[in-house]
């Protein structure tokens, strides 16, 4: 089990340097492959609670030292309406929306549904980029939602889930490479009759 | 629910909480870290994506100069190979010679820096540039192109630096309307891609004789950029019921840049700004 949370956590640590080479596709919308999230999602679904937590604030940690803008603005007799930057930290607490809800699917992937699994990865980051702007326009006020902002969440999104696949496939290498189960349920055969 | 895990959960709510409330220098002083750890990975992925795609090029070149050899004769295809050649050095020249006479002629002191990675973010209009406190950047710096004002510098760690595009909502310039004593403040807009970028210049007058077609520049105040930098030409006008605003198609192509200009301080200003 250690072996594949540290694997795991190397895997995150991997997908963020691999994040700095995933351009915005201008053609879509700006829409990009979020490599760092969907890893943290696929893993999120093959740990337990405790794991879960602390993945999620290694990639929440990482995600904001990476974003977040700084709260500099001007002169303020010239720049009266400063406008507000998401705090450090608030994506801690997304990713760990973020995980809580593959963790609810968790049952059904240890059955050997991975695909709703990767489905529900799609879903996450679709949920996540649309509070993130949910919460920018809170913070900055006057709320607009530009046809733009959807099509780069959904774009976003589904460029995302269609690479999540593959991310469960390197899961279930790492995991058999530390000798882990992390689908039971659907491998094996039951009795069902109590002796 | 089990005794761990709610260790862990009280552990993961203070460690948010520790998160949320750090000040914005422990922030700097971590997102500096950061990207002091990155910045080697950052700058040899960019070196490797310019000679990734010099090679395509190259290999695209081939592929075209060897149809036409089936059709030309070997040594006209040589002659018109050196003249492309020959092309792309004049390109490169021109443009490296323009970077030069704009670094020469600014009445300020500038750096020169190249685009090292576009628009890491989802929702900010940022770039990273490959020179950072080492070469004397710092925080606010004001960005430039010979085609008018890029942005400002955010985020500057040893090597590199992140630059709030102009595009950005974030990025608030004091701006005047060339012609008219109409000033007001334009900035980006949310949401918006960065493909067709369209700034917004807000806080006119609702009456002001403003026309497509206008010139926008800096006027200099707020103590953040330099006057009379172009900013944009005005594409449209609107009369509200306090104030008037003006969309602004950006002077420089966001996405054409390569090569900016940093604006350094004077030196007398310098260690009063540290």
């Amino acid at each position: 089990m250690i072996k594949y949370i540290i694997s795991v956590i190397l895997l995150t640590l991997a997908a963020c340097l691999l994040q700095q080479f995933l351009p915005a596709i201008g053609g879509l919308h700006g829409a990009r492959v979020l490599i760092l999230p969907l890893v943290f999602l696929c893993a999120a679904v093959t740990v337990d609670f405790a794991t879960m937590l602390v993945l999620a604030y290694l990639c929440g940690f990482l995600w904001d030292s990476q974003h977040t803008l700084g709260s500099h603005g001007g002169d303020p007799e010239i720049y009266k309406e400063q406008i507000e930057s998401l705090s450090f930290g608030y994506s801690i607490i997304l990713y760990a929306m973020m995980g809580l809800l593959m963790q609810g699917i968790q049952p059904l992937f240890r059955k050997g549904k991975w695909h709703l699994s990767s489905l529900l990865s799609g879903i996450a980051i679709f949920l996540y980029l649309f509070s993130e702007y949910l919460l920018i326009n809170f913070v900055r006020g006057d709320f607009t939602f530009p046809a733009t902002a959807f099509y780069r969440i959904y774009l976003t999104s589904a460029l995302t889930m269609l690479f999540s696949p593959i991310v469960f496939w390197i899961m279930f290498q790492l995991a058999s490479l530390c000798q882990h189960t992390i689908r039971y349920d659907g491998l094996t055969r039951r009795s069902r009759y109590i002796d | 629910m089990k005794p761990q895990n709610l260790i862990a959960l009280l552990l993961f709510i203070a460690g948010a909480a520790w998160a949320l409330t750090r000040s914005e220098q422990t922030v700097r002083s971590i997102q500096k870290t950061y990207y002091n750890s990155i910045s080697y990975v950052v700058k040899s992925g960019s070196t490797f994506e310019t000679t990734a795609s010099e090679f395509v090029k190259e290999v695209e070149h081939s592929e075209e100069w060897k149809a036409r050899y089936n059709l030309a004769k070997e040594e006209l295809d040589k002659k018109r190979m050196e003249v492309a050649h020959l092309r792309k050095l004049e390109e490169e020249n021109a443009r490296l010679s323009q970077a030069l006479k704009f670094q020469k002629e600014a009445p300020f002191d500038v750096i020169a820096a190249k685009i090292i990675r576009r628009q890491p973010s989802t929702w900010w209009h940022t770039v990273t540039i490959n020179r950072g406190e080492k070469q004397g950047i710092g925080v606010q710096l004001p960005v430039l192109s010979p085609e008018g004002l890029v942005g400002k510098v955010d985020a500057p760690s040893e090597d590199t630096s992140t630059v709030i595009l102009l595009t950005d909502e974030k990025c608030k310039v004091s701006a005047k309307v060339d012609g008219t004593p109409e000033l007001g403040i334009l900035s980006g807009q949310r949401g918006l891609t960065g493909q067709d970028p369209v700034l917004k210049l807000s806080f006119l007058s609702k009456d002001a004789k403003i026309s497509a077609g206008m010139r926008v520049f800096t006027t200099g105040k707020g103590k953040l950029f330099p006057p009379d930098i172009l900013l944009g030409t005005v594409t449209s006008f609107e009369s509200g019921p306090l104030y008037g605003e003006a969309l602004v198609k950006p002077a420089v192509d966001f996405a054409a840049l390569q090569t900016v200009f940093v604006k350094l301080l004077p030196h007398s200003l310098e260690e009063e700004y540290r």
